[in-house]
């Protein structure tokens, strides 16, 4: 008797509980308090790109709460939870993490396919911007351009000509077929297995600061290649996956807030993936605070006010 | 005593049996197919390896040897602590610590495993010379003397080859170490098979971690035997049986 008595005291409980839930839920509908959560992954970009997108919301009379450093499955799954409104991802990520597909080098194609595919998981991809973190090879500035290199086809007619140039990467970079290999042979040229320095991650960085190796893999958006004077070649043949950022959001959160999309729409179109690294390298080598850079780059853009 | 070597040679049957099936899956699993189809890559990984191994090696004997004749000798043998326990200290730093030590200002690639793996090789031959040198029957010397040699006929005649045992001995397990460390050269860029064993574990590949890491065992084992033949060559004759037994 006690039992069944202790049982009913319990079913109450959690009934009134949960209803004290849902009814939170409904004041916070009201237009007077806005309330998101933005999430963030667990690196530099993702800490600048989640203050920028906190700050600007705040100033539009949203009331944001920042869940940061969360690792990429992680930030993804609570976004599927609605434990996290909104927050940055990026389209390679997607396809290949967490939809299981091939990865495509096409910007938009990547963009209309993580669309297609994540609304089926309740989730709304809004404008990608023309940030691309993606696979990059570097060389030092100067070296390029003595030799006169400027992108991977360039690259490939030096190496074809006979000379040679040594390279700096990862194991699983160099091994991936979407790695050096598949860079390799979508240009025709080969480094030749003697000419590939593999180390620890990262770096590689260093390995072609100090004269090591002459051609790096990296990550286009690293701060670094701002810090040690080294460029980007231009991959124009696209052979690298996008990797480009957009604003992923929940569909309910969409549906209670509309407005979201067209207000975030200059957020998207104005981060590329040159200010990113100098965001990141204001972060990372000038050790500033990410609400610091955030701001600054949210006030110079004209997208708040000081 | 029968009955001891009938279970010694069970348990060596059973061992051997199962480093065979071992191999015969791996075979048959395809797991070594990378040596055959990059075998051009593979030479030039395992060319790499044994560099490495070779030249930090090389280097520990010669510094190491002199070194612990050195400080058995009766004019320096205050100092023999000071250099024990400098080479011990050596040794208790964890080698990846020693990599990323000696990349910060031998920069990345060759040079900085080759040092690291060489501080890794004093120590054991450092240990086995001094102790081979202090371990000599005292009368021995005190004979030596008495018939008029020189120290440095001592040194030579005397000392050396009765201490050649536990030098090759110290030799021997720097070497064996050290073909296994080398292995972490990949980290700072190094080469060697480390790269092969280390794209396996990043890429959870089982043929490349063992097609890197089954050549680095047998590098091991092989260069184990070679010292063993090495050392019947070195140690006379009349010293190698009273060493057998005790070995």
């Amino acid at each position: 008797m006690k039992k069944i008595l202790s049982f009913t005291v319990l079913i109450a409980l959690m009934v009134s509980l949960l209803s004290a839930c849902s009814s939170e839920d409904d004041t916070s509908a009201s237009a007077s308090d806005k309330k998101v959560v933005v999430g963030a992954k667990n690196f530099t970009e993702q800490f600048v790109l989640s203050k920028i997108l906190a700050i600007y919301l705040k100033e539009n009379g949203f009331e944001v709460e920042e869940k940061n450093n969360m690792a990429s499955q992680v930030v993804r799954q609570a976004l599927e939870n609605k434990q996290v409104d909104l927050y940055w991802e990026y389209t390679g990520t997607s396809l290949v993490n967490y939809n299981k597909l091939d990865p495509l080098s096409d910007s938009v194609e990547a963009y209309e396919k993580v669309k297609e595919v994540d609304k089926e998981n309740g989730l709304v991809w809004l404008d990608q911007s023309p940030l691309n973190n993606t696979y990059t090879l570097m060389m030092r500035e100067e070296k390029a351009k003595e030799l006169g290199i400027e992108s991977i086809s360039d690259l490939a007619a030096y190496l074809n000509d006979g000379n040679k140039l040594s390279l700096g990467a990862d194991a699983e970079f160099a091994t991936r077929p979407d790695g050096i290999k598949g860079v390799e042979k979508a240009y025709g040229f080969k480094f030749g297995s003697s000419n590939i320095k593999k180390m620890d991650v990262g770096l590689f960085y260093q390995a072609l600061r100090d004269g090591q190796v002459d051609v790096a893999t990296g990550f286009s958006t690293d701060s670094r290649i701002k810090a040690f004077n080294l460029v980007n070649l231009v991959d124009d043949k696209n052979f690298f996956p996008a990797y480009n950022a957009g604003i992923t959001i929940h569909e309910k959160t969409l549906e209670k807030y509309p407005e979201l999309e067209e207000l975030l729409k200059p957020l998207a179109e104005k981060i590329n993936t040159e200010t990113m690294t100098d965001l990141n390298y204001q972060v990372d080598i000038e050790e500033k605070s990410e609400t610091e850079v955030a701001r600054t780059w949210l006030t110079e853009n004209g997208l708040i006010e000081e | 005593m029968k009955n001891k070597r009938f279970v010694s040679f069970v348990i060596k049957l059973i061992l051997f049996t199962l480093v065979g099936s071992f191999f015969a899956w791996s075979f048959k699993s395809g797991y070594y197919q990378l040596i055959m189809d990059d075998a051009e890559g593979f030479i030039f990984l395992l060319k790499q390896h044994i560099n490495m191994v070779l030249l930090s090696s090389l280097l520990a004997i010669l510094l190491a040897i002199p070194m612990g004749i050195l400080v058995t000798r009766p004019k320096f043998q205050k100092l023999q602590w000071l250099f024990m326990n400098t080479a011990n200290l050596g040794q208790t730093i964890p080698s990846l610590a020693i990599l990323a030590l000696a990349m910060t200002w031998m920069g990345i690639g060759f040079k900085p495993a080759v040092f690291a793996l060489f501080l890794y090789s004093l120590l054991p031959i450092l240990r086995n010379t001094v102790a081979g040198i202090k371990s000599i029957d005292p009368d021995l010397l005190d004979a030596a003397k008495g018939i008029g040699y020189t120290p440095a006929q001592i040194l030579l005649k005397i000392e050396l080859p009765n201490a050649a045992y536990p030098i090759m001995a110290g030799i021997r397990t720097a070497v064996v170490i050290n073909i296994g460390t080398a292995a972490l050269a990949y980290l700072v860029g190094g080469g060697g098979l480390g790269d092969w064993i280390f794209t396996g574990i990043m890429m959870r590949d089982n043929s490349y971690l063992l097609s890197g890491a089954i050549p680095v065992t047998l590098l091991a084992l092989l260069a184990d035997q070679l010292i063993r033949f090495i050392e019947k060559l070195v140690i006379s004759k009349g010293l190698r049986q009273t060493v057998t037994v005790s070995d």
